[in-house]
Order: C-alpha cells, then sequence, then structure tokens
C-alpha cells in the first residue's frame, strides 16, 4: 500500500474514530449526576424559573431529541451555546484555544527541543558526572510538585525580584493606554509569558532527554556509528548527524502527541498565573455540567490527537525510508 | 542568535517596566472573570460586582442602616391599600449617552422580565399586573395582591434603555428560543445610568470603567456625606489564586482585593505596613439541614438532640479562627432590622460533656436506646455505640453531605466535625465531601439524601425564609429542600408576604425565626466574618458594613488621598 492510500485509509478511522468518541461524549456527561441547572442554587430562582431556563435551552427535550440534535448541529458545525457563558462555545473556545497554543505549546516545544539536544549530548558523555547531574537534575525537575514551583517562582521572581509580571497575559495599563503601539503591546505578552513558560519548561524537559537519551544509547551500540568513529570523523558530526538522527524517531512521536495535548493546557498552571486558557475552562466546563462547552472542548482534543497520530506516522516515514505503508 | 535572544530579553525588561496607570483609577482584584454584561443574564457575584457599577435603580438602600431611599427615584412610593396601586415619581436623569431616563425605560424593562419570564427576576414581578408610564417621569404600579418584596426587591430591579434594547427583544421573538436568544445576547458596550461608565473589557485580563461625570446623584447628602464619584475609574484585575492577589496587594498592583481573605494570610499581611485589614460581618449562613421526609430526621426530638451535639463556638474558634460568629438564626445577625436576637441557644457555654449528657437526655426521653450506651464520668465521655430508634430498628448510617476541600474549606470542616461528635454518641455518621452538581442532584431532584452541609449569602428581606420553609416549595428543584411542613409557620409566611407595613412584618418575621429555632428543620452553624484587605495610600472613605467594604457607598464616597 502507498503512502496516498494508507493517508486515505487512516482519514477514514478518524472520522469513524470522532464519530465513537461524540456519541460517548453525549453519553458520559449526561450519565453524570446533576445537570446544567443543578448548578443555580439561588435562592431568588423558583423551581419554575428553572424549568424556564431548561425549557430555553432544550435541556427538557427527549435524550434522542438532545442526540439527534446535537450529531446534526456538529456536522454544521454548531457546537451551541455554554450553559454557564450562554455564548458561542465556538468563540469561546478559539479565544482560550489561542492563549493555552501561545504558552503551552511553546512551552512543549522549547522542552522537547532542548530536551533532545541535551539528551543525545548527555547519551554520548554517559558514564561521566556531567551525565548523571544532569539526568539527576532533571528527573528531580520532573518531579517537582508544579503549583507549589509556580508559587515559589511568582514569589521570588515576581514579588521579591519585581522581574516578572505576577500574573495574566497582558498590563492591563499598558492595552489600555490608546498610545501603547503593537511592538509594546507583543512585548508585553512576551514579559508575562516568562515566568510560566519557564515554569513548564523546567518541569517538562526531562520527558523529552530521556526517550532521547534512552534512544541514544540504541543507536550508539550499532555497527555503523563504530564505522564512523574509524573513518575518523569528529565527535560533533557522528552525534548529531548519523547517531541523532535515526535516535530521534522514538521522540519525535512522543512530541508530535505532546503537542496535541499541549491545547489541553493545564488548569493549574492557567489558575495560578491567571493565564486564560482552554485547561482551565475545560476544569470548569465538566465541574458545572455545561456540556456544550465541555464535549466541543473534548472533541477538538480528540480531533487533534488523532490528526497528531496520523502526522506523526507521515514523519516517521519521510525521516526513516526503511518504513513503507 | 544568542545575542539577538538577549538583546530582546532586554528590551522586554526595559520597555515592560513602564507602564501608564491613571493615578485615580481604582485598581480592583477580582478572583474570576465576569460572565456576562447582560443584567438580565449575570448571576455570578464577578459581573454584579461590575454591572452594579453601570446600573442603578429606582432606589437603593442607605449605608450601613439598609433602609429604602430615592435613588432614581424622587421620593419614597405612595402606596394606595385599597386599589392595591404604588406611585412613583422619577428625577429627571439621563442614560451615559446622553438620552433622558423616562418611565417608559422602567415599563420597558418590567414587561421584558414579565413577557420572557426572565428567570431569577419574573418573580419579583409575578404579582405586578400592570406597570404604566403616566406620564414621562410618573410610574404607576397595579398588584394583584399586597406582596412585601415589592419594596425590597421589585423597587431594586435595574433599568435598561428601551432605545438599545427594544431591537434585540424584537430579533429575540422572531427565533425559535426567543428567552435564550435574548440571554445569549452579549451586551458588549452596555449604557447604563451608574457612576462609572464601561469603558473595555480585555478578556481573560481586566474590566475597565470610567466615571460618569454626569451622574445623577453627584453631591446629594446622604448619611452626612456628599456622593461623587471623586475616582476617575475602576479597573478590574483578574487574579486565579488568593496567593498571587496577595502579593499583588502587598506590591501595589491592585488597591483592593474582592473577596474574603482567608485568616491564613492575615499575619503576613498585618505585618505590611501598606495594608489595612477590615473585619465586617456577613449577610450569610452556614448550615446543616435534615431530610424530614425520613426518619430519624423527622423527629424532632433527634434533631434537638444534634443541636445540641454541635458545638458552634467550638466551629468558630478552630475552623474560623475567631473570625465569626455562631448562629442561632437563620437570619445573620449582622441583618439587624430583621434579626431575632431572642434565640434558644443550643449548647452555648456547655462543656463537650454536658452536650453529650444533654443530648442523651433527649434521645433517652424520646426512646432511643443504645446498644453500648454513653458513658459519661467527671467529664470524660465515654463514646457509646449503636443507637436504636424508638421503633427498636438500628439507626442506619448517616450521610454528611458536603462541599469538597478546595471548595469551601470551611463547611467541609463542619462536616468533618460533625461527623465526630455525633459518632461519639453512638450515631454511625461520615461526612462525604462531593462536586456541588452531585449535592444539588441528591438534594434537589432525587430528594434522596440524610443530611448536608451546605451556605448562601442571603439578600436584607428575608423573604427566604419563605422560599426555604413553606411547604409549597417542598417539589423537585423547589427550594424547600428539608421537606419542612408547618401549616402555622406557612400561614405566618403567607401573612408576611403580603405585609406592607414594615413594623408588623418584623413581628410576624420574628415568629417564623423562632419557630424555626424550635423545630431545627436546618442547624444554622456560623457566620463568617468578611475579611478584607486594602491600601490606603492612594484612596480614602471606604464605608465598613454588613457584606464588607466592597460596597456602592465605599465607590461614591471615596476619594484619592491629597
Amino acid at each position: 500500500m502507498n503512502l496516498q492510500k494508507y493517508i486515505l485509509r487512516r482519514t477514514i478511522e478518524i472520522i469513524v474514530t470522532l464519530f465513537i468518541i461524540i456519541s460517548l461524549l453525549f453519553i458520559l456527561f449526561r450519565l453524570a449526576p446533576g445537570d446544567p441547572t443543578s448548578m443555580i442554587i439561588d435562592p431568588e430562582m423558583t423551581p419554575e424559573d428553572i424549568e424556564h431556563f431548561r425549557d430555553a435551552f432544550g435541556l427538557n427535550d427527549s435524550l434522542w431529541v438532545q442526540y439527534v440534535k446535537y450529531i446534526f448541529n456538529i456536522f454544521r458545525g454548531e457546537f451551541g451555546n455554554s450553559f454557564h457563558y450562554d455564548e458561542p462555545v465556538i468563540g469561546i473556545i478559539w479565544d482560550k484555544l489561542l492563549n493555552t497554543i501561545l504558552l503551552f505549546t511553546t512551552a512543549t516545544l522549547l522542552a522537547a527541543f532542548a530536551g533532545i539536544t541535551w539528551g543525545k549530548y548527555i547519551a554520548w558523555k554517559r558514564g561521566t558526572w556531567l551525565e548523571a547531574t544532569i539526568t539527576f537534575t532533571g528527573l528531580l525537575l520532573h518531579t517537582i510538585f508544579l503549583p507549589w514551583f509556580a508559587l515559589l517562582a511568582i514569589w521570588i521572581f515576581g514579588f521579591k525580584l519585581n522581574w516578572f509580571p505576577l500574573n495574566g497575559m497582558m498590563t492591563p495599563e499598558v492595552w489600555l493606554n490608546p498610545d501603547t503601539g503593537i511592538f509594546r503591546k507583543v512585548l508585553d505578552i512576551i514579559h508575562h509569558m516568562m515566568l510560566p513558560l519557564f515554569v513548564l519548561f523546567t518541569v517538562d524537559f526531562a520527558r523529552s532527554m530521556l526517550v532521547m537519551k534512552s534512544s541514544m544509547l540504541d543507536t550508539l551500540r550499532e555497527d555503523y556509528i563504530v564505522t564512523a568513529k574509524a573513518k575518523g570523523l569528529k565527535d560533533r558530526i557522528i552525534r548529531n548527524k548519523h547517531a541523532a538522527r535515526n535516535a530521534m524517531l522514538p521522540v519525535v512521536t512522543s512530541v508530535s502527541l505532546s503537542i496535541a495535548f499541549s491545547i489541553n493546557g493545564s488548569a493549574i498552571t492557567e489558575t495560578v498565573f491567571s493565564w486564560p486558557g482552554l485547561g482551565r475552562e475545560l476544569v470548569f466546563a465538566v465541574s458545572n455540567n455545561d456540556y456544550p462547552l465541555a464535549q466541543a472542548s473534548f472533541l477538538l482534543i480528540s480531533a487533534l490527537v488523532l490528526v497528531a497520530n496520523l502526522i506523526s506516522d507521515i514523519l516517521y516515514a519521510y525521516l526513516d525510508p526503511r518504513i513503507k505503508y | 542568535m544568542k545575542k539577538s535572544v538577549l538583546c530582546l530579553l532586554i528590551a522586554v525588561f526595559l520597555l515592560c517596566s513602564i507602564s501608564n496607570a491613571s493615578a485615580m483609577t481604582l485598581k480592583i482584584g477580582i478572583h474570576n472573570e465576569p460572565k456576562t454584561l447582560n443584567p438580565f443574564t449575570a448571576r455570578d457575584v464577578w459581573s454584579k460586582h461590575v454591572l452594579d457599577r453601570i446600573y442603578h435603580d429606582l432606589y437603593t438602600l442607605a449605608p450601613k442602616t439598609f433602609e429604602l431611599i430615592p435613588w432614581l427615584a424622587e421620593a419614597l412610593p405612595e402606596y394606595d391599600k385599597k386599589t392595591n396601586t404604588v406611585i412613583v415619581k422619577m428625577r429627571k436623569t439621563k442614560w451615559h449617552d446622553g438620552t433622558p431616563l423616562t418611565a417608559h425605560d422602567v415599563v420597558f424593562t418590567a414587561n421584558v422580565i414579565k413577557d420572557l419570564k426572565v428567570p431569577r427576576y419574573s418573580s419579583r414581578w409575578k404579582f405586578i399586573k400592570k406597570i404604566e408610564a403616566l406620564d414621562d417621569y410618573t410610574l404607576k404600579y397595579t398588584l394583584s395582591q399586597p406582596m412585601a418584596t415589592f419594596y425590597s426587591r421589585t423597587l431594586l430591579t435595574f433599568i435598561v434603555q428601551k432605545k438599545k434594547w427594544e431591537p434585540i427583544i424584537n430579533e429575540a421573538k422572531k427565533t425559535e428560543k426567543p428567552l435564550q436568544t435574548f440571554l445569549n445576547y452579549k451586551n458588549d458596550n452596555p449604557i447604563g445610568n451608574g457612576p462609572f461608565k464601561f469603558s473595555s473589557w480585555r478578556n481573560g485580563t481586566s474590566i475597565k470603567l470610567v466615571k460618569n461625570p454626569d451622574f445623577f446623584a453627584k453631591n446629594r447628602e446622604i448619611a452626612g456625606k456628599k456622593v461623587g464619584p471623586y475616582i476617575d475609574g475602576i479597573l478590574f484585575k483578574i487574579y486565579g489564586t488568593t496567593d498571587a492577589a496577595i502579593l499583588a496587594l502587598k506590591n501595589g498592583d491592585v488597591d483592593y482585593i474582592w473577596w474574603s481573605i482567608q485568616p491564613g494570610f492575615m499575619q503576613d499581611l498585618k505585618e505590611d505596613t501598606g495594608v489595612t485589614l477590615t473585619e465586617n460581618k456577613e449577610n450569610g449562613i452556614r448550615y446543616l439541614a435534615f431530610n424530614m421526609r425520613k426518619a430519624p430526621f423527622n423527629d424532632k426530638n433527634f434533631r434537638q438532640a444534634v443541636a445540641y451535639l454541635v458545638d458552634k463556638d467550638f466551629m468558630v474558634q478552630r475552623i474560623l479562627q475567631n473570625k465569626g460568629t455562631r448562629m442561632e438564626s437563620i437570619v445573620p445577625p449582622g441583618n439587624e432590622y430583621w434579626h431575632n436576637p431572642d434565640m434558644p441557644e443550643y449548647g452555648k457555654g456547655m462543656t463537650r460533656a454536658e452536650r453529650v449528657q444533654k443530648a442523651v437526655e433527649i434521645l433517652k426521653k424520646a426512646g432511643y436506646t443504645w446498644k453500648k450506651e454513653v458513658k459519661i464520668k467527671k467529664d470524660k465521655v465515654k463514646p457509646g455505640k449503636g443507637l436504636k430508634m424508638p421503633n427498636g430498628k438500628d439507626l442506619p448510617e448517616i450521610d454528611i453531605l458536603t462541599p469538597p476541600a478546595d471548595y469551601d474549606p470551611l463547611r467541609a470542616m463542619a462536616g468533618i466535625q460533625v461527623q465526630g461528635w455525633l459518632n461519639e454518641i453512638g450515631i454511625n455518621a461520615s461526612a462525604k465531601p462531593a462536586s456541588m452538581s452531585f449535592i444539588s442532584d441528591k438534594v434537589k431532584i432525587k430528594q434522596d439524601f440524610d443530611t448536608y452541609i451546605l451556605g448562601y449569602l442571603l439578600g436584607i428581606d428575608p423573604s427566604y425564609l419563605n422560599s426555604f420553609f413553606h411547604s409549597s416549595e417542598i417539589k423537585r428543584r423547589g427550594r424547600n429542600t428539608s421537606a419542612y411542613k408547618n401549616e402555622r409557620f406557612d400561614e405566618l409566611a403567607d401573612e408576611c408576604n403580603k405585609e406592607m407595613d414594615m413594623e408588623k412584618r418584623k413581628k410576624l418575621v420574628f415568629e417564623m425565626q423562632s419557630m424555626l429555632a424550635d423545630d431545627l428543620p436546618w442547624i444554622p452553624f456560623f457566620n463568617a466574618s468578611v475579611i478584607e484587605g486594602h491600601r490606603q495610600q492612594r484612596f480614602t472613605g471606604w464605608v465598613n458594613q454588613l457584606n464588607g467594604i466592597g460596597n456602592s457607598w465605599s465607590f461614591l464616597f471615596m476619594k484619592p488621598v491629597q
């Protein structure tokens, strides 16, 4: 089977999988206890008000009617309105998604890049104190309790040293000033990003580093590496051009899935830094039975993961000529 | 490459250290982003914090005393008992866009609420047969029956501009679900009449309001002070955690944090000379509710025994760290006009052993027995086991549903305490933290629970006594979750609802509180103090009152420090 047929087959599988996921999401949310109006525990809302509210949002329709409307709307690209925000879900997700991608995808890519770079280096320096130190440090940082670390970073770098803002994505005073130029606004966002990026990067880079190290160690045992050394090639050339390229393949899969999952954000990080992203919104939507928002968010993550899986398979074929579909 | 990255970092540091902030804009830290600026839709406290600055009502509640005073109206409402009508005369005031605010806007708003049955507000207008604009500045309300909440709720409903909202309503009415369409309207640029105008909303970051220099009540004298606003505006900044907000308060990024600070942060803030802490009473309640649909909770003796076991002083001391007061009545003590101070104080001043002794006496007299009785010797309690009901059956395990600790640590801790006290006397109780959604489902929809611990922030008007305990509210999603049924209470509540004379109504409310304190469908626990932090360097004139310094009067009276 050639690559094109493979892609076509996989695309059909993705569509079928998504349809199953869509249906499962519908069922799971409605099986969970409570309903959206159960969160309206307001003494001023009479039971009649709540019934009226339920009727207005189609919650009194039978489950089968709700399901059919739900599937039909998804195929029309309509994901409904959030029960909590009373706004179209697409708009809410889009706003938050861009913020999440900006921070978390950047952090994932930086961590992956650093992880691959250091992973190949410490594999090359196996047995030295440098390898032991970096491996130990990476593991230690990877197991740090993230919320505590984030708060500590805010306290030291934001409060004590006053190097970075304490929270958020923008400085209101900068953005509300009509004389502020685009460049200043971009720098402001970068300034706000630096502390959460630092925290996420620190906690995350070890994962790619250790996968890369392990893969490099296997590759370095290969005969062609011995041949390259015997030919008198420089260490740098052997490490980067011969060994790392082949060792990187498992890391490619891991990184592409991480990028897809990065849009999930992290509710904890977003909460601590008051970063207006999708992760925190997703947790809130699930806790409050905000079906449309939660369903659409999970659907988006599922679709991205499936597509990322496909892309990594295609990349594999491109990077490793031995792989044929 | 490395040099260009370094240059970029330096540029970021240098340029970002410069920021422009108006010296006279109050910066407030809020915990969550407001959900909407649509006043018909807003249910969350953060949206209301913003909207209450933009939209003001015909009447308002005076500072500290909370008596009804005319605001957009010229004088107090004129009620005619014979015809059940009320006349309200309005002042000549304007919307933020300069157009006149007239009686037609009030009539329009009311009719929208009534016609679309807008949730949360339609109950305030159900008994209003008709509302008319007799002229541009005179309103006539025709009531189907006298209703006490007319003063405290109907007249305190926001007003929207007919010119702006009429086309929106008309468009919504053309759709399949007009209420949903209407409630979904974003209201990105609210036109109000309040002391502050909407300026901008940066999603996830901040909301800015600017001063309305033509505010209708400016220079009016209220409680010996002249009304402003004297500040240029308000900037609401969003902080996801209390830790970040506290740091922002300490370094001056905000002037005030608009939520109650937990006692754990107080010591740190007290040491900061730039921060002032205030403590005010809360108009709220945390309570234990019984499911009176089943035994033993339908037995008053059992409920009273539990009331003796609950050590409220211990709760105030340990859970609230002495920042709060015990509650005997459902109406909080801070609501001084409506609170009945003459309530039974179950277990007050008693030792642990004395409480247990009293509870055991009550239960024994009611016919309860034990497999292993509680033993009290020299003030020491030896726990009992296996309490049996008067019919001889074993008392089943009792669940105490509470919110989880990350949602409300006070209620979660209270659940654990109550579990311990009940276990000591041989009642097999178990505190079960659960999500709010789960609790609401069990309590309001399935009505299948034993007890739960929840809380509310309450309004000034005690009409919630009717909502929570009238037998007509015993239904699916009804507010009488305990299924409390008392004919005399229902009579009092119905009479109270219709009583337009405040003093007569007060007597009825007092009697209702006494009945509830005796019957105990709920055991009120405590009322946590509202502890807030603010900086005094830039602004002065905060007004301390029930529920804290974050109130309309603070924003109207406060001035920049000279």
